[in-house]
């Protein structure tokens, strides 16, 4: 199968199970919601019965914005402008790619999500390769056989990019930036200097993802026990098949750029009161579930991919997951014929 | 060799009317003299004949200076003292490195490597007093007045083989050679662009009390006399110099370079820059009541497109500064566009400035208006009502930024917050944030952030080290701009024109605007300035206690057999309002308390907010609704403004609610945008 054909395949294959598509979502929401109640909490406390909460409410207050700004600590920290409307999707692209350090409490929810997402992935992937119901107990079935896989998949992964992030981006960033840049007086030499660091680490990200994407894959398809050897499992497919591997997380990204330039036409900005607040809401979280199908894609097109480059298309090695009976009905099961009388 | 005999000649005439003891003007000396027509600005105490070549490939500088100054002070001179900026950057023992290091834990400015560093030696210095020169080069040493560091080598000090008397004149000639460092403190250069202030020997302030001739400290600029100077330079050919002043000539050399000849009288410094990348424009500022200036416009390519950026800035500039403070007097203007990365943005020298844009910069920013106005800015608060910036830096970077701020809000509006992101280069627009005077311009965010660190009264070079733009910059602005709400712009213009034009060409004090302040406002102000200037209070008004209700009573009511329990004692048509504003900062400042009712009545008492506490009760036939302390926000100082009013009806609640979701899209997108790792 091509990677085009893949990439349509995947497509097929998350709109085929949109109960695990708003389950993501419902998840992400999950865990983001607690910090936002937390973040209201702090911004009610600090307006009060003030006037400036009606400006606040109607538009933008940013004279308060400022004061709230300068006692907060901790989580309040993020509060910022850069949340605004497309703000955020620059703010949070700009801070992964500058590896600028996040506030603790986000870092805290980001592992977490991290890790859930991990648990999830498991039942994600079962799914998309078998391309058929698996119903909620095959799917955590499936997710709690695969998670300790992906534990320890994760521990090397988290090895790989630490590498990256800790030491590969300062090389670049700091090292190799700044001295091709130290003599140079002209911003623009300096910003496409900057776009080729990206260029750079962008590829090696790349790389090192779509390893780790088919370690996955194969994890889940081949019901593979061994992190190591489904990582070198991943990268020999990833190796063989690089041209579509490559060419199928290129379409995967564009399908994400479009979504994100989409996002900068119709980010909803500031929100008035009321109903303008539920729309702005509306629009965002409609992006972000579209950031959730565009993941999912990324894993639904990936394990099509693999799938059609095995001996025999849709191959599925892991057998179906059957929920266990009950502890009791196990017993009677386990318990020799006398015991049942 | 250098034209150093050239120098001499030239200055000898220059000053040569004025001069009691020095070297009579010598015939034939061809330039560098002062127009006779035009009558003297300033008492021209320090005027310089300067030569100096520039190597860029050693990154040198070489230079011969020929001094003639003139004691000021009612005291005699025994000593001269000299700055010697650029020895600031000799090691990381210099006051003005170590002062840097208390403040930041970022020591990349020491681990710069080697051809970063920079100094500067005195080879030669000779006093000319009419015959033979006598050389007093071993007579040099360095001086530490303020701080003791015998390791700091920013100033230097000769004793005079005879004193200089009050009012008499002598004539100093220094030969130095420098190094020019990679830029600190916006002096210096990266690539071919180089930047060149602080770059001479300069002799210090003598005042009644002694020389005024301090370090090089972390947290100040810089104090020198009006003079003339009439400056030589020596670059490669082909490379664009700009400098205060006018370029009177241009030699070229045979050996490869260019001598550009530069004049200025009535300023008390001299900065230039040379590029061959620099792309030249020039303007005309015009004006029905103000003098014309030609203005200079010294660009970088890539910012070939927003020359009218920069010119309508310093029109802007030109035209408000003017009317409302005075004349801009020198009918010319450079203005500097400094290469990326130089360090050299937003500086002010007389009559030359660099200010600083972006590659990309958007239209809805005052980047590259900001900078240009503040810094064209700085010809009147510093070039012309020339302060001392080591000691009162607040009393022109302060009155700067309030003069800016107002000058933004009359021609640069609207303007909006720009975010950068990817590293800095990629700016971002939010529309929805509209930058005011108030929130923007008099930068409450930098002062509330350290408004305790020092008072302002405090010599600025004793500031810590981080908190001296909070400090001279915005609270100067945030004060200034509460005494015109206090007591009206007309008055405010008044002081500041009353000011400027009594100082300009002169060194006011503190106590000199104090005084134009009471004198113009018809008020003793002193108690304002001891609360705003001379200690660092914090103001903090809020409202404490808010509530409204039937003003009936319960309890027992009447005497004797009337005696009766009620729990609805009185009118029931009344309400009672009870309102406590309470002054939880140290600061004292009388504000105004407003409540509003229902039916649109509005009550106002003045405070004169000395005590912790006051309350205020009242009965009305309607319920109030909101209670604010200072509604008119003429305390800008007040750090926390938010708590300054109440309503019963209050919508905290709702907005935080608003945030909270706008913020939890974006941390649903951060969690989608770290799910590339899973």
């Amino acid at each position: 199968m091509a990677a085009t054909s893949a990439f349509r395949d995947g497509i097929r294959r998350v709109n085929g199970a949109p109960a695990v598509l708003l389950g993501m979502f419902a998840v992400t929401l999950l865990v983001a919601l607690p910090l936002s109640f937390a973040l209201r909490g702090m911004l009610a406390a600090h307006l009060g019965p003030s006037l400036a909460a009606g400006t606040a409410l109607s538009g933008t207050n940013y004279a308060w914005w400022q004061e709230f700004s300068a006692q907060a600590s901790g989580l309040a920290t993020t509060f910022v402008p850069s949340i605004i409307g497309f703000g955020a999707v620059l703010d949070n692209l700009s801070a992964l790619l500058d590896n600028l350090p996040l506030a603790t409490t986000i870092a805290g929810a980001t592992a977490a999500w991290l890790v859930i997402w991990s648990f999830l992935s498991g039942g994600v992937l079962d799914r998309y390769a078998r391309q058929r119901a698996t119903r909620a107990h095959g799917f955590f079935a499936a997710c709690g056989v695969h998670f300790w896989r992906f534990v320890r998949l994760g521990v090397i992964a988290w090895l790989a990019y630490a590498f990256l992030f800790g030491y590969v981006h300062r090389w670049i960033f700091t090292g190799a930036f700044g001295w091709l840049t130290r003599d140079v007086t002209v911003e623009r030499t300096a910003f496409l200097i900057r776009l080729g660091g990206y260029a750079l680490f962008g590829v090696l990200l790349v790389l090192c993802t779509i390893v780790f994407d088919y370690a996955r894959v194969r994890t889940v398809v081949e019901d593979r026990r061994s992190a190591i050897g489904a990582l070198a499992a991943g990268m020999r497919f990833a190796w063989r098949n690089a041209g579509a591997a490559l060419t199928l997380y290129a379409l995967n990204a564009a399908a994400f750029l479009v979504l994100v330039l989409l996002y900068a036409l119709a980010s909803p900005g500031t929100p008035g009161a009321g109903w303008a607040m539920w729309l702005a809401l509306g629009l965002g979280e409609v992006y972000i579930l579209a950031r959730h199908y565009l993941k999912l894609l990324f894993y639904a097109s990936e394990t099509s991919l693999f799938q059609s480059r095995l001996a025999h298309a849709a191959y599925t090695a892991a057998p179906a997951v059957e929920w266990p009976d009950s502890p009791a009905a196990e017993s009677i099961a386990s318990a020799g014929p006398a015991a049942r009388f | 060799m250098f034209p150093r005999f050239a120098a001499i000649l030239a200055l000898a005439a220059l000053g040569g009317g004025l001069f009691s003891q020095g070297t009579p003007a010598a015939p034939g000396a061809a330039t560098g003299q002062t127009n006779p027509a035009a009558a003297p600005l300033s008492a021209r105490n320090a005027t310089y004949a300067i030569t100096a070549r520039l190597d860029p490939r050693s990154r040198s500088l070489t230079g011969d200076e020929l001094l003639t100054w003139r004691n000021p002070a009612a005291v005699p001179a025994t000593t001269l003292r000299f700055h010697l900026y650029y020895n600031a950057w000799r090691n990381s023992r210099s006051s003005w490195l170590r002062e840097r290091l208390l403040a930041a834990s970022d020591r990349s400015l020491v681990e710069r490597p080697a051809e970063d560093w920079g100094w500067i030696d005195i080879t030669s210095l000779r006093l000319i007093d009419g015959g033979t020169p006598l050389d007093l080069t071993s007579e040099l040493r360095f001086v530490a007045p303020d701080d003791g560091n015998q390791d700091d080598r920013t100033v230097v000090e000769v004793p005079l083989p005879r004193a200089v008397a009050p009012g008499g004149t002598i004539n100093v000639q220094i030969a130095w050679s420098s190094r020019v460092p990679r830029t600190f403190a916006r002096t210096g250069a990266i690539g071919n662009f180089y930047f060149l202030a602080q770059w001479f020997p300069k002799i210090g302030v003598l005042q009644d009390a002694g020389w005024n001739c301090h370090q090089f400290h972390a947290s100040t600029e810089f104090f020198s006399d009006f003079g003339s100077y009439d400056v030589r330079l020596t670059v490669p050919a082909g490379w664009t110099v700009g400098a205060t002043g006018v370029e009177r000539d241009r030699r070229d050399e045979t050996d490869g370079t260019t001598t550009h000849h530069y004049y200025q009288d009535d300023v008390h410094d001299f900065a230039w820059t040379t590029s061959p990348d620099f792309v030249e424009r020039h303007a005309r500022f015009e004006h029905p009541s103000l003098p014309a200036v030609d203005m200079r416009l010294l660009l970088q390519r890539e910012h070939a497109d927003q020359a009218e950026r920069h010119f309508a800035a310093t029109r802007a500039a030109l035209r408000y500064y003017g009317e409302w403070f005075g004349a801009y007097p020198y009918g010319h203007i450079t203005v500097v566009d400094p290469a990326w990365a130089s360090g050299a943005g937003g500086m002010e020298y007389p009559t030359l400035f660099t200010a600083g844009s972006r590659w990309l910069a958007p239209a809805g920013a005052t980047t590259p208006e900001g900078v240009t106005i503040h810094e064209a800015g700085h010809q009147f608060w510093f070039g012309i009502v020339a302060s001392n910036e080591f000691e009162n830096a607040w009393m022109d970077e302060g009155f700067n930024t309030f003069s800016t701020a107002r000058v933004v809000e009359q021609a640069f509006q609207p303007n909006y917050h720009v975010k950068r992101y990817f590293g800095g280069f990629v700016p971002w627009t939010f529309y929805d944030l509209a930058l005011t005077r108030v929130g923007d311009g008099d930068r409450p965010s930098a002062y509330r952030a350290l408004a305790k660190v020092d008072a302002q009264a405090t010599p600025s070079w004793r500031y810590w080290p981080g908190a001296g733009g909070a400090l001279t910059y915005s609270k100067t602005s945030l004060w200034l701009h509460t005494l015109e709400r206090m007591l009206g712009w007309e008055t405010v213009q008044r002081i500041m024109s009353t000011y400027f034009e009594r100082w300009k060409f002169r060194h006011p004090r503190p106590a000199d605007f104090f005084a134009v302040v009471n004198e113009v406002s018809g008020r003793d102000m002193t108690w304002f300035f001891d609360q705003v200037h001379r200690s660092s209070n914090v103001f903090d008004y809020g409202v404490d206690v808010f509530k409204s209700g039937p003003a009936t009573a319960r309890g027992y009511f009447g005497d004797g057999n009337g005696r009766a329990f009620s729990d609805a004692e009185g009118p029931t048509d009344t309400y009672h309002t009870t309102l406590v504003v309470r002054r939880y900062g140290e600061g004292e400042f009388p504000v105004d308390v407003r409540v509003q009712f229902e039916n649109g009545e509005e009550m106002r008492w003045h405070w004169d907010g000395r005590d912790r506490w006051k309350a205020f009760e009242v009965d009305r036939p309607s319920r109030a609704s909101l209670a604010q302390v200072d509604p008119d926000h003429v305390l800008l100082l007040d750090v926390n403004y938010t708590n300054n009013s109440a309503a019963l009806a209050p919508k905290g609640g709702q907005a935080a609610r608003k945030w909270s979701l706008v913020w939890l899209v974006w941390l649903q997108d951060h969690l989608m945008t770290y799910g590339f790792f899973v």
